[in-house]
């Protein structure tokens, strides 16, 4: 416990407090300010640094629009009405020859009136296709209140500065999991926990590092579905012409390309072959700090530190990975491995939504995306599609979102990605760097 | 600047002076709605005597923004984010009441994990709010320095909540049933980090303020609030504390998981500045002492309970009460089984503090008006909401 | 002689020119200090962008931005008091600045009279802060006022009987002899009187410049800079801010002079002589400036009749006893 009674002794005493201390007092206040005087300042010189914002911060809301199905839903559920949305039909010629001719909604107009809105989350919370996304981006003030109404172009050239969701705490439960994945999932976690649940992440870590090498091992790698499949839904998904899919598969789009952190499964592997999952608290990596030294982070790191640092190679690296399942121990040289998938490969509906499930809690994706992906994998299964080893898209998973060009493989894949790459700003200084000044 | 008619002569006021028959003139001084030691829209009526506050009267109302009526347009998620907006410095423990009045009216169970990390939740903001006061009340009384140090405290907790529910003043972050979702990786890390910061530094607060001996020179014996007169305003929270009355509602009424954890209810006996501001430091100090312990008892699971998905609460009505930073914060709510509440009512602990404030205020100097303002913690959105 | 006569107009307009560039610059200067001084106290860093350097240009920045602002006269207010009042405020405050010397050579006027010359002029100023905060036809002004009023007069008197411990000891009212005469600095030598007699005379002079703690007449949470709460642009620069940095540099000017020994090396030892006067001036000066600085933001502030008590009680009655220890000091040591 570091309430340290102790010191705090003097002054808990209220008959004690109330007496003068002729003088002392006003002495030993001098002393506090002097003090500070000669101690390393924390400010951070706002527009020349940037502090490095959480994924979570609600900066302004980004609109991702291939993804917007004019259901009007964040409309109507906004508590002050700033959305407005227009829309018209289009019929669309039939997918195949003889069949009917489908309709479809066409969005004409997204804004919203940043002068009205309260951030409170709402609208991209009831997104049933996730097409709306928090930024941390909040510099967009106006001069006049009435530019304050971004069109949906505006809105959408913000979803480069989207983040990929936070992994969540450990002992954080995921929706739909099955008891044994579940205690599978945090037994680890809260078996350290009577001990000294002081637990800041560094604590944790050692059973984390132990647990790792089984979830992030090998044999689990290879049954790993999700990675293959995206690319095919999301191919098939962001042509325009295509009829609206199901809720179920759009959010496994989304998860696909929206959300790297989430969905991704090559980015344990990224950020360990970046070799800076080190100081990674945010990213999966945390589990999946196999061999690198896991204990490395340290104390107290922000959780919000990393994003901008390891979304970078998170991407970058997402070809490879998917696609040759390359693996890079603590900088080590990359070791090929073989994709063990056989393609198209029957499974068991319900034997594939726990995998997935238990796949992605191991991965501390969010729990939303993990059950989508899962139910992606049941329905799959069920139909009995082929898991062929395709190049997962180049773009940028979030970013690439105006600009989505499901490419060839590989090469592409790196300048892609750096283009859109989040540009969250400077990392920020925290309390501890070194910030003097004459 | 033309000369009175009834001009006296100089011998003349000397001799009524000194036989104590000197007639002054009262003057009538607005403080406020604009003044730097109301923050907010607050207004004073004072009636002073030189430095003398004969009389004063609390006016509010100038922040009046219709809570009460918006929610029954809105439902429940929606008010969720409306009703942190009332108290903007202890927001999420705002959120807090409504969420429980809808759960037991639904008879929804709350996980332990959310019910501890929502602990953890209002008890970093009872920090964040019981700092901004410290900063506040120091500013007041002339002290500016608290005001930055307190700030610089508060940003690392303010980070871990910011890191958690992505807002820093209004989290939206409690949900009937539980959380939004769950905090991410680090935000115990992070708010360890800053409750300890806050309780290492917390000996500069006390060099800087409590010990200072102007600062008690300006604070003991000021502005005091009798025991009874507290009871019969219905004045509750650090105030009420500061006059001796042992009430909690952590503590009376246990409502979360708050009889697991073991903390104190800091009380002073004699109700001026210096006492409440005394109970205000300490309660930082449990408060830092439940979050400790929340944190090392934090189960693991989900942190939503089994909730349809749209929201209605049955017919029905209930009153539920929960300790905000500043008071008991309660919230009576019918329900005509709507998505929307019938009828909230929200019973605030600023205004039932503020309306201590004529009585405490008479027969005080200027200077000592401005030290009990500081003292008095109202967050002016709390008042009218 | 004409050109005698010339020449001595030629010296009054230089020292005039002098006095008046020194004024508004250590004015600008003493802001810039205070700005930094104070952020660093406080855990961060002040302003760091006009100018580039650290924010060198920030005082110099703020006065062009008062320049420009509306100048307002209430409606009220009686217009002919309310302009005036600045200048009564201000130019006491440069006359200060006329017998403060930075070398043994470096001052503007040596007079007979110095010390007395300085408490009187220091204390006009009064009647200009009265003249504004009753023109201005506001009551936040009005008790300002007042209040600044019956604190001037208070701390007023601590000043002058520590100053004329100083005169004492000295044996003239000469500013320049007062220095020469101090061995040590004044606050190290007659043991005790000196060390509790600066103490008096800082703590006065924080009281006249209306700073935190004394800063009761223009406290900014209550009253709203009392006497000044109606005036705006460059009137308020010149009353508020440039007579408070103004009082803030003379005080400070005056304290090196009348206890710190001045020009003079901190301990009269010959290798220390070689410095030039100018720079231990500078030294000690900065000194002062530094506790001042240093004072304000670390108290709170104290209540008009605490700190008349404490001026009535406390201080006056120790300077008084400052002097008859002072007195029985001279006559048998």
């Amino acid at each position: 416990m570091a309430v340290d009674e102790r010191k705090l002794s003097d002054a808990r005493k209220l008959s004690d407090a109330r007496k003068s201390g002729f003088g002392l007092g006003l002495l030993k206040g001098m002393a506090v300010t002097l003090k500070h005087l000669f101690k390393h300042n924390t400010v951070i010189q706002y527009p020349d640094e940037k502090q490095d914002l959480p994924p979570r911060t609600r900066g302004v809301i980004a609109l991702k629009e291939e993804n917007c199905t004019v259901c009007m839903l964040c409309a109507r559920e906004c508590p002050d009405w700033c959305i407005y949305i227009d829309s018209h039909k289009e019929t669309l010629p039939p997918k195949r020859a003889g069949g009917r001719p489908r309709k479809r909604n066409v969005l004409d107009r997204f804004a919203i009136d940043y002068s009205l809105c309260m951030y409170c989350g709402i609208c991209v919370e009831v997104c049933p296709y996730d097409a709306l996304f928090w930024s941390r981006e909040f510099e967009y003030s106006e001069y006049d209140i009435r530019q304050l109404t971004h069109e949906k172009e505006r809105l959408a050239d913000w979803m480069t500065t989207v983040l990929p969701p936070p992994e969540l705490e450990q002992g954080a439960d995921l929706p739909g999991q099955p008891a044994a994945a579940a205690a599978s999932a945090t037994v680890e976690a809260t078996g350290a926990r009577p001990a000294n649940l002081t637990s800041s992440a560094v604590e944790a870590r050692p059973e984390q590092a132990a647990t790792a090498p089984r979830e992030g091992s090998f044999t689990t790698e290879p049954a790993r579905p999700a990675s293959s499949l995206p690319p095919q839904e999301q191919k098939r998904e962001t042509s325009p012409e295509d009829a609206q899919p199901a809720p179920g598969l759009d959010t496994e789009v989304k998860a696909a390309q929206g959300l790297p952190g989430a969905t991704t499964q090559p980015e344990p592997e990224v950020t360990l072959g970046a070799g800076r999952a080190a100081e990674s608290v945010t990213q999966p990596a945390d589990t999946a700090q196999v061999g690198s030294d896991a204990t490395s982070a340290p104390e107290g790191q922000p959780p919000q530190k990393t994003p901008s640092v390891a979304a970078e190679p998170a991407v970058t690296a997402a070809e490879p990975v998917s696609q040759a399942g390359l693996r890079n121990l603590g900088g080590q040289a990359p070791v090929a491995r073989p994709s063990t998938e056989p393609a198209g490969v029957a499974e068991d509906p319900e034997a594939a939504y726990r995998r997935v499930l238990q796949e992605q809690a191991s991965r501390g994706s969010s729990p939303q995306v993990a059950e989508a992906r899962a139910k992606v994998a049941r329905v799959k299964a069920e139909r009995g599609m082929a898991r062929t080893a395709t190049p997962a898209p180049a773009t940028a998973p979030v970013q690439s979102a105006p600009q989505a060009t499901p490419t060839e493989p590989e090469p592409s894949g790196a300048p892609e990605a750096q283009g859109p790459a989040p540009e969250p700003g400077p990392v920020a200084p925290t309390a501890d760097e070194d910030r003097t000044d004459g | 600047m033309a000369v009175a008619p009834g001009v006296r002569d100089a011998s003349e006021v000397a001799e009524e002076i000194s036989s104590g028959r000197l007639v002054t003139e009262e003057m009538l001084l607005n403080v406020g709605p604009q003044h730097p030691a109301t923050h907010g829209v607050f207004r004073l009526l004072a009636t002073i005597d030189g430095e003398k506050l004969v009389d004063a009267e609390p006016v509010i109302g100038y922040m009046h923004r219709g809570y009460e009526k918006l929610v029954e347009q809105r439902d429940y998620r929606q008010i969720t984010n409306l009703v942190s907006r009332m108290d903007w410095l202890s927001n999420i423990q705002n959120e807090l009441p409504l969420a429980m009045a809808v759960e037991s009216l639904m008879e929804i169970e709350v996980p332990p994990r959310a019910q501890y990390l929502r602990v953890i939740m209002c008890e970093l903001n009872r920090i964040l709010n019981h700092l901004m006061f410290f900063a506040s009340f120091g500013a007041e009384l002339g002290a500016i320095t608290p005001t930055f140090y307190a700030f610089r405290e508060r940003e690392d907790i303010q980070m871990a909540m910011e890191a958690a529910t992505g807002g820093r003043m209004h989290f939206g972050f409690f949900r009937p049933g539980g959380l939004k979702e769950d905090v991410p990786r680090g935000f115990i890390a992070q708010a360890l980090k800053g409750v300890r910061q806050v309780i290492d530094r917390l000996p500069d607060y006390e060099n800087l303020l409590l010990g200072n001996e102007i600062f008690k020179q300006r604070t003991i014996g000021v502005g005091v609030l009798e025991k009874e007169v507290a009871y019969s305003y219905g004045v509750s929270g650090p105030i009420a504390r500061g006059s001796g009355i042992d009430f909690d509602v952590r503590k009376d009424e246990p409502y979360l998981v708050y009889d697991q954890f073991d903390f104190q209810v800091s009380t002073a006996p004699n109700g001026d500045c210096f006492d409440r501001f005394w109970v205000l430091v300490h309660e930082v100090v449990e408060s830092a002492k439940i979050v400790e312990q929340a944190f090392e008892g934090l189960p693991s699971g989900p942190v939503m309970g089994k909730v349809p998905r749209v929201v209605q609460a049955p017919v029905g009505e209930i009153y539920v009460r929960s300790e905000n930073s500043l008071g008991e914060l309660g919230m009576y709510l019918i329900s005509d089984g709507d998505r929307r509440p019938y009828r909230l009512k929200i019973r605030t602990p600023s205004y039932n503090n503020v309306s201590a404030l004529g009585h405490v205020l008479r027969d005080t100097f200027v200077s000592d008006m401005i030290a009990i303002l500081g003292s008095f913690f109202f967050v002016l959105g709390d008042i009218d909401r | 002689m004409p050109e005698i006569a010339l020449t001595a107009w030629q010296i009054l307009l230089v020292k005039v020119l002098v006095i008046l560039t020194i004024v508004p610059v250590g004015a600008l200067a003493g802001g810039y200090a205070e700005h930094k001084v104070m952020a660093h106290l406080q855990h961060r860093l002040g302003p760091m962008y006009p100018g580039g350097f650290h924010g060198w240009a920030t005082t110099l920045a703020d006065g062009l931005k008062f320049l420009y602002k509306e100048d307002i006269v209430p409606d009220a207010a009686d217009r002919k008091v309310f302009s005036l009042a600045p200048a009564a405020i201000f130019v006491p405050v440069l006359m200060i600045y006329l017998v403060i010397p930075i070398d043994r050579n470096l001052i503007v006027e040596d007079l007979d009279v110095g010390i007395f010359y300085l408490l009187a002029v220091g204390s006009i100023s009064t009647i200009g802060v009265l003249m504004a905060g009753w023109s201005s036809a506001n009551k936040y002004a009005l008790i300002g006022a007042l209040r600044s009023a019956a604190q001037l007069i208070a701390y007023e008197l601590p000043i002058v009987l520590s100053a004329a411990v100083v005169a004492m000891y000295a044996g003239s009212l000469s500013v320049i002899d007062i220095v020469e005469k101090q061995n040590f600095p004044f606050a190290i030598w007659p043991p005790g009187i000196g060390l509790i007699a600066f103490l008096v005379f800082t703590t006065g002079a924080v009281a006249e410049m209306t700073r935190v703690p004394f800063d009761m007449p223009v406290a900014e949470s209550e009253i709203i800079t009392g006497p000044f709460t109606e005036y705006t642009g460059m009137r308020y620069i010149f009353s508020h801010m440039f007579a408070e940095m103004g009082h803030m540099v003379a005080f400070a000017g005056i304290g090196v002079t009348l206890f710190l020994g001045g020009y003079k090396p901190i301990i009269p030892w010959s290798p220390l002589e070689v410095v030039p006067g100018v720079i231990w001036f500078g030294l000690k000066f900065a000194l002062m400036i530094f506790l001042f600085l240093w004072i304000r933001p670390t108290f709170p502030r104290v209540r008009e009749d605490q700190l008349q008590k404490f001026a009535w009680k406390f201080l006056i009655p120790v300077s008084l006893v400052l002097v008859l220890a002072m007195g029985a000091w001279v006559l048998y040591v």
